[in-house]
């Protein structure tokens, strides 16, 4: 595409990172030798092709495939904070794809695809352990829900599958699978590809991967403005001076309706906070993950051994993230219904991210009436499972200037012609 | 080897009671007011762990709750904090994270690797080949921390209590006793917590004359009115609202407790953290903090070694010196840091230090390595609170910024000074929480605002008069010239921060996140400094430049028992359960209802009701009464149809839609007088209705004159339907012309049944019959029930449960809002749209639904029926057609006792609704059969001539 110059490209090419694997770790312990910095720091240039405003993993992840799917290089990536200081770095790091919709499926299906060639795409081990989630069903509604989501998935070739009490148990000894509780536990959707990763590593990952293409990372940049002329994009203001860009990525999350303001464009998007907590670690007792949507928790184990705990958004709008009692307290029941042995087990720090809520719990990416202000929001409780695919499909289209068929489902316009995405049923405790 | 010293004039054990506990699979003795590893130290134990990555062996380091080495397995209890908890007789203790014991652990030769084990080494390998990385990763998780817990493991008695408290004072040292003295002689209620197991802080392992202030404030806090002690307990958050929660460990017979109190002020006292030093060897058993020295030796009477260095920089050094010497240990050397004196290494295998290397060149044999470098003030609370503390280098510790209204610091968190400047400062603060709390009482109870701009119009007392609290310099000590370990819980060094700083991690969050270092069991409370320090020293900027990690509550691990507390989940039932159950209903839990599935054969509960008449308990009905002029407005709000004209006497259905246009909820709404009204919801949807409700008035419709009432359980609700619902009613209502002209279809009336007054009735068919849903005063349910029961059984009166419900209305072709409508559903699609009003005024929905009317491409409800009618496919079961794929899909289906044959309904896409198409099923084994559009939703009387008979 014409305005992409990749003057990156032309002056560096592709630096090739240190590489990373167990020869090299014994090489340098051998010779104590340092590993260089996995990214760089550079002054913010007065302009650049794209710019990427959000050091997430969506922003990280679309600067890494413009490189390296499309050779778009001159391409700076704008944190307020450091990288993967929000909704990445605070996320409870679940990965699958059993939506309820195809058009859903489809597209968390390829976002599993890349996470699963992710470490070694980016030579960065970022630790996906597909251990399997559990999506239980506490009443006959949701058990429909899941012979649904069963049925989509196969038909789309993801693997998942409705399984009683007693498979349940077999997979998760910990669990009450008996009927005598407050909410019988009837069956559950499993899904054997899903499971966990080591958040902050992909964020990393792409990071590194982007920096060696020669895209710059730029961290405490926060955006202040847009500038917009004629309806089209004419360059971001930062804390650190101004950039002259005509394409400008919102991949922010919390902030996504104050950066689209700034250029002028609104969005049906509500913040909410959403609340997570940790515990101590134990020794590993359980692989998948587990989800209730009636009991509104989900639960991991970290290789580390912690059980990681979350819930549905709060109940209320706010930027808030300093957490509640109320929410442990509910976390705390509830975990225990399931798996009432735990209850020894401690809580260790608990914290909140902002989710920024759509009405049909489904993202907005693409264009906007703004020419070169392109969307990737709305990502509500979802957004990291779909970094990779967003990522992706958000490079395309900004190299190609085609709106990949992947996300042809999610622009802005839809909420204009009320053409609704279906997820809500399926997302909305959908981890 | 008995460590154990004559009796000390601090000691909190009683020696009068000896007992033996398990330690490791051994008998080891213990005094009463032992800790665990007190118990095991005067045994001569020295090492109580192994580390998370290397497996070093670990041993005391703080003798406190914070002490890192000291996790323990108590029974199925893991992660006990073995330097804090009391051993009790006999007590089984393990150790943890050791293989195959905690002498001798294999994995201990990670330690021969560590120069390859770097931070974050896992991020470079293990990439390739990608199939092998599941068999890399359950090598890599026998690797993590932490104790065991079994399926097994007995829940435990928990519970939750609420207390109101003028003054919380979290921590009972010197500083926060004379804070709550001075508060409750201010008239204030006061709740002293403290995190160990007596009042009294560094007082207790003090001299004569700190134990003779001990005594005397131990005293004024028993014999001062208002003050509530919480010992072994702790301040665990600062929510908003000053909402302190408060854990209490170990009570008798509650295991542990979470007291939520609502505290008015909340004065922060914790003291001071002593902090480790990082230099090589810092981790070997007997390296160990100045703190745990006094501990031991003033506290359980135990001896730290024989033969000590210590490298002091400040007066708990010194101090710990003078312990020791008392204590009959050799101090081969007290190391001033003061004057410049430092400690390079200390050397030792696996049993522990065995000499230690001074700045000098002079190399030391000893055992007993004693630190004290200085002090970290635990913020944490007041991070909770909004402040961000600052750093002060010439105190070399954090001090308090900008502290809200509602909270107040004293003690070590606000300055140093001798204890008498300490004490007057605190009863200063005392003093101070205390008249603000009477303040905010007084502004809460004349109804002001807390935070509003404008300053309450109230009474001011003079400001308190604080003393000056002096701040002392302190050397900034934080790495020696070695690196050792900062994270004794997750075993990173200040290499691994260097070399984080290095690759790029170069703020403090990032180096957290990659090295792990403060994410451990003390959660930074000992290492979060160091760290700064190093990653400041790394960056060549300052400890203020770099900032610190966010604490975030806990303040201390609690555990989910505690949490959770006694598990409150309430059940309702109706007040005709009793009846149910004795007639062996099977139970149906549906959200916060338990109610009758069905009372043992479903498909004649469906006969009974088609041929006589049955009866359903339908209290969980969402029933709201609405009074006022404006009802009508909020009616025509919330449905998509037209409510103006509703006449007294008439009912009337109706759907919600939320403001995205896709159905929310639905029921039927009678009029019962001039200016009252009853809005029934489903029974799922009743809570979210309400809210829903409630939401538009109190925010965007608030002028109305709307005053609504949640009457579901106040009612209860019994639908009488089938043929012979008439001749039953008829001889149990009173005052109700029951005749067919005078009580036609939708119309509701009051009256009297089975001599109850107060009862409404309705006319409506969800069923397909004839029926009555007769609503009455919940006391009197159970009795009208039986009275039904008992008069009707010569007309075959039978109960019928929710499955035999569902059945009826399937027949019926009746939708079940969020069974046979999902997230996109909007009344289009229920064919529904004719209800729609767009020429309403502005109504919930309505932009949406006029883009919806305007679409046409909505999945269409349609009644589909099997060719097969043997077959009943599976509700979710997917329509498929091959060139589209998925087309549709079953929401309901059943077979039909009325008709002998499977019936559903179903979405289909819109070029596939009109009545007579034949689609494809698929089933769960992947067959695929044909189904048939049927001319209408309902598969019996569609025409609804006996519902309106």
């Amino acid at each position: 595409m014409g305005i992409f110059n990749n003057r990156n490209g032309s002056e560096n090419g592709y630096r090739k990172p240190a590489r990373y694997s167990a020869f090299d770790l014994f090489r340098r312990g051998l010779s104590r030798a340092d590993w260089p910095r996995a990214w760089r720091k550079h002054d913010l240039r007065p302009s650049y092709d794209v710019v990427v405003v959000g050091g997430g993993v969506h922003g990280l992840a679309t600067a890494y495939y413009l490189a390296a799917n499309h050779g778009i290089t001159d391409v700076a990536v704008l944190e307020k904070g450091y990288i993967g200081s929000g909704g990445s770095g605070r996320n409870t790091a679940i990965i699958r794809s059993n939506y309820l919709t195809p058009e859903g499926v489809r597209f968390y299906d390829r976002s599993v695809k890349l996470y699963e060639t992710l470490s070694a795409d980016l030579n960065f081990n970022a630790m996906f352990a597909q251990r399997g989630h559990l999506t239980l069903a506490h009443n006959d509604g949701s058990l429909r829900t899941m012979r649904w989501r069963a049925e989509v998935n196969k038909l789309e070739g993801v693997n998942s599958e409705v399984i009683g009490p007693d498979e349940i148990k077999r997979l998760v000894p910990y669990i009450d699978t008996s009927e005598d509780v407050r909410y019988p536990i009837l069956g559950a959707l499993y899904h054997p590809p899903g499971g966990i990763i080591r958040h902050d590593a992909v964020v990393w990952g792409y990071a590194r991967g982007a920096d060696a293409y020669g895209a710059h990372i730029h961290q405490n940049t926060e955006v202040t403005g847009i500038d917009v002329v004629d309806g089209r994009v004419g360059g971001v203001k930062t804390n650190r001076g101004d950039i002259a860009t005509r394409v400008v990525v919102n991949c922010t999350a919390g902030w996504a309706t104050l950066i689209s303001g700034m250029a002028g464009v609104r969005m049906p998007i509500s913040t909410f906070p959403l609340q997570a907590a940790v515990t101590e670690p134990v020794r590993p007792f359980l692989d998948p993950v587990i989800v209730s949507g009636t009991l509104h928790v989900y639960v991991s184990q970290t290789d580390r051994g912690e059980l990681v705990f979350g819930a549905s958004v709060d109940p209320f709008t706010s930027y808030s993230m300093r957490g509640t009692l109320e929410f442990t307290e509910g976390l705390a029941g509830h975990v225990l219904e399931l798996m009432p042995s735990l209850s020894r087990m401690r809580v260790l720090r608990q914290w909140a991210g902002l989710c920024d809520m759509t009405p049909d719990f489904s993202p907005i990416m693409g264009t906007t009436p703004v020419a070169g202000f392109l969307i990737d929001v709305g990502w509500g409780t979802y957004g990291f499972k779909a970094g990779p695919v967003s990522g992706e499909t958000m490079a395309e289209l900004i190299a190609t200037g085609k709106t990949p068929e992947l996300i042809a489902p999610f622009g802005l316009d839809r909420f204009e012609r009320g053409d609704l995405m279906g997820e809500k049923g399926a997302a909305a405790v959908g981890h | 080897m008995s460590m154990r010293l004559k009796p000390q004039p601090g000691e909190v054990i009683d020696r009068g009671r000896r007992f033996r506990f398990t330690w490791n699979g051994e008998a080891y003795p213990a005094y009463e007011g032992d800790t665990i590893v007190s118990a095991l130290a005067a045994c001569g134990e020295r090492v109580f762990s192994r580390s998370f990555k290397y497996h070093r062996p670990r041993g005391l380091l703080t003798a406190s709750f914070l002490d890192p080495g000291c996790m323990v397995q108590v029974g199925d209890e893991p992660n006990v904090r073995g330097a804090h908890r009391r051993v009790e007789p006999g007590m089984v203790v393990s150790p943890q994270n050791v293989w195959p014991s905690l002498r001798f652990d294999i994995k201990s030769a990670n330690g021969a690797f560590g120069r390859f084990l770097s931070a974050g080494f896992y991020y470079k390998t293990f990439i390739k080949p990608r199939r092998l990385w599941p068999a890399y990763r359950s090598v890599l998780r026998r690797f993590s921390a932490g104790g065991v817990v079994s399926p097994d493991s007995s829940h435990g008695y928990f519970d939750k209590r609420y207390a109101h408290p003028d003054v919380v004072v979290a921590g009972g040292g010197p500083a926060g006793m004379a804070a709550a003295i001075a508060a409750a002689e201010a008239g204030a209620q006061v709740l002293l917590v403290e995190e160990e197991y007596e009042l009294g802080g560094h007082l207790r392992w003090g001299n004569e004359a700190e134990l003779a202030a001990l005594r005397e404030l131990r005293g004024e806090v028993g014999s001062t009115a208002g003050i509530e002690v919480m010992t072994n307990s702790v301040v665990n958050g600062r929510y908003d609202g000053n909402w302190v929660a408060v854990l209490q460990r170990n009570l008798p017979h509650v295991v542990e407790r979470l007291v939520k109190a609502r505290a008015k002020t909340l004065v922060v006292a914790p003291g001071l953290i002593e902090r480790p030093y990082v230099f090589e060897g810092n981790d070997a058993p007997g390296v160990v903090l100045s703190g745990a020295v006094r501990r031991l030796v003033n506290l359980y009477a135990v001896k730290p070694g024989e033969r000590a260095v210590v490298l002091s920089a400040n007066e708990s050094g010194d101090a710990a010196a003078e312990d020791l010497e008392r204590a009959g240990v050799e101090v081969a050397r007290v190391v001033d840091a003061r004057r410049g004196g430092d400690v390079v290494r200390a050397n030792g295998g696996g049993k522990g230090v065995r000499s230690v290397e001074c700045a000098d060149g002079t190399k030391i044999d000893c055992d007993l390595l004693v630190t004290a470098v200085g002090w970290t003030a635990p913020t944490s609370l007041l991070n909770m609170a909004g402040d961000r503390p600052v750093y002060d280098g010439r105190a070399a510790r954090f001090f308090p910024s900008r502290l809200t209204e509602d909270v107040l610091v004293t003690g070590g968190l606000a300055g140093d000074g001798t204890l008498e400047e300490l004490l007057a400062h605190a009863r200063a603060t005392g003093r101070d929480a205390a008249g603000r709390a009477t303040r905010t009482g007084r502004a809460l109870r004349a109804g002001i605002p807390q935070h509003a701009d404008g300053q309450p119009e109230l009474a001011q007392s003079p400001p308190v008069e604080y003393p000056k609290l002096p701040v002392y310099d302190h050397p900034a000590l934080f790495r020696g010239k070695t690196h050792g370990i900062v994270d004794y819980s997750e075993d990173v060094t200040s290499k691994d921060l260097v070399a984080a700083e290095k690759e790029g991690y170069d703020a403090i969050e990032l180096a957290k996140r990659y090295t792990t270092v403060t994410m451990g069991s003390a959660q930074g409370k000992l290492e979060t400094v160091n760290a700064v320090a190093i990653m400041a020293e790394a960056t060549g900027s300052t400890i203020e430049e770099t900032g610190t990690t966010v604490w975030r509550p806990p303040y201390a691990p609690i555990t989910l028992g505690a949490l959770a507390g006694r598990i409150f989940e309430p059940v309702r039932y109706s007040p005709m359960q009793p009846w149910h159950e004795r007639h062996g209903a099977k139970p149906l839990v549906a959200g916060a209802w338990i109610r009758p599935d069905h009372y043992g054969d479903p498909a004649s509960e469906v006969r009974n009701v088609r041929e006589n008449v049955g009866l359903i308990d339908v209290t969980p009905l969402g029933k709201f009464d609405l009074r006022g002029p404006d009802v009508p407005r909020l009616l025509n709000h919330l449905y998509v149809n037209e409510w103006s004209n509703l006449d007294v006497g008439a009912v009337r259905y109706g759907v919600m839609c939320l403001e995205d246009g896709v159905i929310f909820d639905d029921g039927v709404t009678g009029r019962l007088g001039s200016d009252r009204y009853i809005l029934t919801a489903t029974s799922s949807g009743a809570a979210s209705v309400w809210e829903w409700i409630d939401n538009w008035l109190q925010t965007a419709k608030p002028g109305w004159r709307i005053h609504i009432t949640p009457v579901t359980t106040a009612y209860a609700s019994i639908n009488v339907a089938g043929p012979k619902s008439r001749d039953l009613l008829l001889r149990l209502a009173e005052g109700v012309d029951l005749s067919p002209d005078a009580f036609p279809y939708m119309r509701v009336r009051t009256g009297r049944i089975a001599s109850v007054d107060g009862c409404f009735m309705w006319r409506i068919g969800f069923t397909g019959e004839l029926s009555y849903e007769i609503h009455v005063p919940a006391a009197y349910g159970l009795h009208v029930w039986e009275a039904l029961m008992e008069r009707g059984a010569d007309l075959g009166v039978k109960p019928f449960g929710v499955e035999a419900q569902r059945i009826l209305r399937l027949e019926k072709g009746h939708f079940i809002v969020g069974q046979d409508t999902d997230g996109l559903t909007g009344p289009y699609g229920v064919g529904l749209g004719r209800m729609v009003k767009l020429d309403k005024d502005d109504f919930a929905g309505k932009p949406e639904l006029a883009w919806q009317g305007e679409r046409g491409d909505y999945l269409r409800l349609v009644g589909l029926q099997p060719h097969d009618g043997s077959l009943v496919p599976p509700e979710a079961s997917q329509i498929i057609e091959d060139k589209n794929g998925v087309v549709g899909r079953i929401t309901s289906s059943r077979m039909s006792p009325t008709l002998g044959r499977s019936i559903c309904l179903g979405f289909v896409a819109p070029h596939l609704a009109t009545p007579g198409t034949t689609l494809l099923v698929q089933l769960p084994d992947g067959e695929r059969i044909p189904i048939r559009v049927t001319q209408h939703h309902a598969h019996f009387d569609p025409e609804g001539t006996r519902q309106r008979g």
